[in-house]
């Protein structure tokens, strides 16, 4: 699958949060093929800003647009994955993961088996340890048609297989098309990406 | 497979398997009521004149106590905010949630409560006007109670404060409920009464879930 081109702007978006400025007048724009990954320390403000492009956080200040339209109008092309579960506990593997894509059981059990998780489909996501939890949420990406991805610490309890499978899907989806941003702390060695550095207001 | 169809789907797989949230409000409701000869007095006349009474607000805890939760699990994994994402305007979702969970989770109360009335020896005919009242009137209580659970998403251990928020607007469909059994009880006109308490339980499904979407988003808006 090839994505249409897409864009996404964001500019001079600034946020405060419980009297604390995280960032001001932050603009930069991302298309078709780019990689981005937000990066800062703990607190700078990242999971803020990804949740605000995803639009799950209001922007108070400043505009972000998805090839010029507001986000709102947009919201079925971002796919994201926060660092809650995305899971629920009480339903098994696949039941949750075709309930979040709409796919049928033969794409949602191959995106499993591209994670790593076959014969685990019928499991209930509470009898998964963290980081097949983890993988479960992941699998959204291998059964996805959404355009640009937002992944907030998508390594966390991964192990270096898994971190390999991911690094490959990304750069594969960005080859098709798609845009994605993410944060990490370690940054993935096999990964082209862009910085943005948060933290840095006084 | 549509939305609405996957959205059936999960809330039906979460019902099966979580049966102790069908059953404990059921059990908290016979409970209730087997309590009340042994408390008062086992005299059946004085058990009917307030059984019917006694039945509704015993229903009216149950019904409290099995939705104050009722976003809580999808809100605290992240699921919820992933309705935001599909293609449907999340009040819409909300109200699905909310037919489901009156469907499973309220109309069970509503099929027992003939057994407890027959343990407070309640007349057939008042007995007919309660369960007539009680389908009437929960679905109003339902929505109340759900927005109850959204506004307090955000804060845990928010069940009492939910329902605290929310007494307002319990009180007039109650005061109706009550109308309509003491009218039963004298054996005169009950339907224009329970006509008023559908009336009710319409405009309070048609606005509720907007309500509760605005309340979940502001929730969201304010978590990680």
């Amino acid at each position: 699958m090839i994505f249409e081109p897409v864009s996404l702007n964001i500019s001079q978006v600034s946020c405060e949060r419980d009297d604390r400025l995280l960032f001001q007048n932050l603009s930069f724009a991302l298309s078709s093929g780019d990689i981005l990954r937000v990066a800062g320390p703990n607190g700078a403000g990242k999971t803020t800003l990804l949740r605000m492009i995803a639009g799950l956080f209001e922007v108070q200040d400043g505009v972000i647009t998805i090839d010029q339209e507001p986000l709102s109008d947009r919201r079925h092309q971002v796919l994201y994955i926060g660092h809650k579960p995305q899971v629920s506990r009480d339903l098994t593997v696949i039941d949750n993961l075709k309930f979040l894509t709409g796919f049928d059981e033969p794409i949602v059990k191959q995106a499993l088996i591209d994670v790593g998780l076959r014969g685990y489909h019928d499991s209930l996501v509470k009898e998964l340890s963290q980081g097949q939890g983890r993988r479960c949420a992941l699998a959204r990406l291998w059964c996805s048609e959404a355009p640009i991805w937002i992944l907030d610490e998508p390594y966390t309890a991964l192990d270096i297989t898994m971190v390999d499978t991911l690094d490959l899907k990304i750069n594969a989806h960005v080859a098709q098309g798609g845009l994605c941003l993410f944060t990490t702390h370690q940054p993935p060695q096999s990964l082209n990406f862009e910085t943005l550095e948060l933290g840095c207001v006084d | 497979m549509s939305i609405e169809k996957r959205m059936l789907a999960r809330e039906l797989k979460l019902a099966a398997a979580r049966p102790g949230d069908i059953f404990k409000p059921m059990w908290f409701l016979m409970l209730v009521i087997s309590m009340v000869p042994l408390a008062l007095s086992p005299d059946s006349a004085l058990l009917a004149d307030i059984g019917s009474a006694m039945i509704w607000v015993a229903t009216l805890l149950a019904l409290l106590l099995n939705t104050e939760h009722l976003f809580q699990s999808d809100f605290s994994d992240g699921v919820l905010e992933q309705w935001l994402f599909l293609d449907r305007p999340l009040a819409w979702l909300v109200g699905l949630k909310l037919i489901v969970h009156w469907l499973f989770h309220v109309v069970p109360l509503i099929c027992i409560t003939p057994i407890a009335g027959l343990m407070l020896s309640v007349p057939t005919d008042v007995l007919i006007a309660l369960l007539m009242t009680l389908v009437v009137a929960t679905p109003a209580l339902t929505c109340f109670s759900g927005l109850g659970a959204a506004l307090t998403l955000g804060s845990s251990r928010s069940g009492i404060l939910g329902v605290l928020v929310m007494m307002p607007l319990f009180v007039p469909v109650v005061i109706l409920a009550a109308g309509v059994l003491i009218r039963a009880t004298d054996g005169s006109e009950i339907l224009p009464l329970i006509a008023l308490l559908g009336a009710f339980s319409l405009v309070a499904a048609t606005l509720v879930p907007i309500a509760v979407s605005a309340a979940i988003r502001l929730n969201i808006g304010g978590s990680n």
